[in-house]
């Protein structure tokens, strides 16, 4: 049973008076709780379909396209913005590259954000000591309980990014997407960020969009879904 | 529930923002310190005019109002009215002991009922006292001076009752009192009080008063002499009353003016005889057909409490309606004589009103100018949060991504900007607070070390600037100051809500 399902997707940027099309017809099936990676050079779309799988980005509507996106049966290109705004909060955790976290927000506060987005005033004062404790834990089990008060300025790389996935994790998301999650690490410290991250999506049992162009990052997933200028071209399964 | 925490950091964490909220606490400053001075400048100015006329008056300039004491009575019959008082307004000369004359008002008045109508008692400065004034810290003012209690209580007694014991004849005789700047001779302290300079004590004088009867044609008769000892000084805070103003008791003033009490004559007859008891012919004299009552200039009057002027008002008018009925009499030029008094709420007195009117006029004009310069705050507000808004992308992105609604990046940096608002417009009303409570220091200062003085009382009428903040006005200047800080925050705020988060968080 497909956890999100994406069928002739279509997606066409205008640069100035060009239109360039990135996505011409990706169809994509995620089961739930497996890990797929979106394998392609740079340019080749992944990005751009990870966001439409996460809602940031809406697939094209002209005439003739019929893209489409379906999240557990139910298809998202049709949310309103307030929906799709809850999907993106509640349904969907993005890692992205560089990390994007807040640098005037300590390490905690940064872990928290997706939360304190989702509540209101009055669900924090219910809920804070709930949000922060699932914060702290995430952190916790990545190894940054003595970075809780830190800004992100004063961590490495690999914490920045640690940061970023207990942000990403911290509503319990089905669905995470990562866009080239250890594309701005060494590779050691990027061997040890895919094991936590898979490590945990392994025991939560979460469905995973990794967007690289490392092979050797890609083999770690459950299936392989290579890109080239808009289009699949390659699919297949890894040995377990 | 994002907004707040990232509010709180965007704040401290940055110059932009504090550069921000000093614009707005400047431009609050500088409104509410204009509108505070201005418009104490004019409250100072309508109390001060109070102070001599009372509530209403009624005036009667050429001719003069006779029968007075019966208007009088019949104005205090009414409720609205409190009290009213007959006084002589007339221009004059004094001249004081080393023959330096100086053009005055003369101002007849029967003290009790003037104070009454006008708290005058209370503006009479040279009097004992016990406790020194709020900015005279070391207690300087000569009226703390225990042993020139008795000089400065006696000096209080005499101004209350324009009578002093006569040295020459025993009695009584009339005394005056006189404007606190007629003289010169008196020193204004930064402290507030007043010092005699070159030792001369102002109710220990003998001036010498010139007034210019006229005829009811209004034409000069002869000017009259009056010397009379000064038994006190007042202080009505407005420099032009101060220096102009000299009072004395009215009968005095009706006598030397020519409008006391006095029998009236037929018109003599060249050439006409009677015969006399003796059944002699005599050339005849004049003979008297009538008694012309003492009359005086203005009545004044205070509006009882509960009433506003607007009703004392009325009932004066009912009252001098009735009374010119009462009294159909004609002057030698005009017809019916009531209808030629003017009854009126002070601030409509012929003179005031103009001046009253301008400074009303000139407190909006630079509100309006400095409301426009404010605006530069709010430009300054929205050209910084614009620029926030541009390095702040990857953040409008990131919250995008993680379900932040458009509604609520907007509302973070409205919320922002309410929140300099809030800051600058706070701390700039404490400023303002601050420098109009101490203006009249700030202003001694800047005369002492930078030779500058702004406030030229000859030019504004009071000694002291307005040092008054009305919590109104200040409510309304600081809820401008955060709302001009939320106008210009609010086009990077549609900016941020409407940003493509796709290309925010690809921004670099």
């Amino acid at each position: 049973m497909p956890l999100i399902e994406a069928t002739n997707l279509q997606k066409t940027y205008r640069l100035g008076k060009v239109n360039v099309p990135v996505l011409r017809g990706v169809d994509l099936q995620v089961d739930e709780g497996s890990c797929i990676a979106v394998l392609g050079a740079s340019g080749s779309g992944k990005s751009t379909l990870l966001h439409l799988l996460g809602g940031l980005d809406r697939p094209d509507k002209r005439s003739g396209a019929s893209s489409a996106i379906e999240f557990d049966g139910t298809p998202i290109s049709s949310f309103g913005a307030r929906e799709m705004d809850r999907y993106r909060n509640r349904s969907v955790g993005f890692v992205f590259q560089f990390y994007h976290l807040l640098p005037e927000l300590n390490v905690l506060e940064n872990a928290m954000l997706g939360s304190l987005v989702g509540v209101g005033r009055v669900g924090y004062a219910r809920r804070a000591g709930e949000i922060r404790a699932r914060a702290t834990a995430l952190l916790e089990r990545f190894g940054l309980e003595q970075r809780l008060r830190h800004r992100p300025a004063e961590l490495s790389g690999g914490e920045r990014q640690r940061v970023a996935i207990a942000r990403a994790l911290v509503n319990a998301p089905r669905l995470l997407l990562a866009d080239e999650p250890t594309g701005n690490l060494d590779e050691k410290t990027g061997a040890s960020i895919l094991d936590a991250l898979l490590e945990h999506r392994s025991e939560a049992g979460l469905t995973m969009v990794m967007v690289t162009h490392d092979v050797r990052v890609a083999n770690r997933a459950d299936r392989i879904v290579r890109l080239k200028d808009g289009v699949v071209v390659e699919e297949g399964v890894q040995a377990p | 529930m994002y907004q707040p925490l990232l509010t709180r950091r965007y704040l401290l964490s940055k110059v932009m923002p504090l550069l921000a909220a000093l614009a707005v606490m400047l431009c609050t400053a500088m409104v509410l310190i204009v509108w505070s001075v201005m418009g104490g400048f004019l409250q100072t100015l309508l109390d001060s005019g109070r102070s001599l006329i009372g509530d209403v008056s009624i005036e009667w300039k050429v001719v003069g109002l006779p029968h007075y004491e019966e208007l009088v009575e019949e104005l205090e019959a009414r409720d609205e009215i409190e009290a009213a008082t007959p006084t002589i307004e007339s221009l004059g000369l004094l001249t004081l002991d080393n023959n330096e004359p100086r053009f005055v008002t003369l101002l007849g008045i029967e003290p009790d009922g003037y104070d009454r109508v006008t708290g005058f008692y209370d503006r009479l400065w040279w009097r004992p006292l016990d406790e020194p004034l709020p900015r005279d810290a070391e207690g300087l003012d000569p009226r703390l001076d225990t042993e020139q209690r008795d000089r400065l209580q006696r000096a209080y007694e005499h101004g209350q009752t324009l009578q002093e014991p006569n040295p020459t004849g025993g009695g009584l005789s009339s005394a005056m009192v006189v404007g606190v700047e007629v003289t010169q001779t008196n020193r204004r302290t930064p402290e507030g009080y007043i010092e005699p300079r070159w030792g001369v004590f102002v109710p220990e004088e003998r001036f010498t008063i010139t007034a210019v009867p006229m005829s009811r044609q209004g034409v000069v008769i002869q000017p009259e002499y009056l010397s009379l000892p000064v038994a006190n000084e007042f202080r009505s805070g407005m420099y032009d009353i101060d220096a102009g103003f000299v009072i004395l008791p009215l009968e005095e003033l009706q006598r030397i003016l020519k409008m006391s009490r006095a029998e009236r004559y037929s018109q003599w007859q060249p050439g006409a005889t009677v015969i006399n008891d003796d059944g002699e012919e005599v050339p005849a004299l004049p003979e008297v057909i009538g008694i012309e009552p003492a009359r005086v200039t203005s009545i004044l009057m205070r509006a009882a409490p509960g009433f506003s002027n607007a009703d004392a008002e009325l009932a004066a008018e009912d009252v001098v309606e009735a009374y010119g009925k009462k009294y159909p009499f004609a002057s030698p030029t005009r017809d019916p004589g009531w209808r030629e008094w003017a009854v009126f709420q002070w601030e409509e007195k012929p003179g005031l009103r103009v001046y009253i009117a301008a400074v009303r006029k000139e407190t909006a004009l630079i509100l309006v100018l400095f409301t426009f310069i404010s605006l530069t705050a709010a430009f300054l507000v929205c050209a910084i949060f614009w620029s926030m808004v541009s390095e702040k992308t990857r953040d409008v992105g990131t919250l995008r991504a993680i379900g932040a609604s458009r509604t609520g990046v907007a509302w973070l940096f409205l919320r922002y900007g309410m929140a300099i608002g809030i800051v600058g417009a706070l701390t700039g009303g404490a400023l303002a607070w601050t420098i109009v409570h101490n203006i009249n220091p700030i202003h001694e200062w800047m005369g002492r070390a930078l030779g500058l003085q702004i406030w030229d009382p000859g030019v504004y009428y009071f000694t002291e600037i307005p040092n008054q903040v009305d919590p109104v006005k200040a409510t309304i200047v600081i809820g401008s100051g955060v709302l001009f800080s939320v106008l210009g925050a609010l086009l990077p705020a549609m900016r941020a809500a409407w940003m493509d988060p796709v290309k925010a968080l690809r921004f670099e």
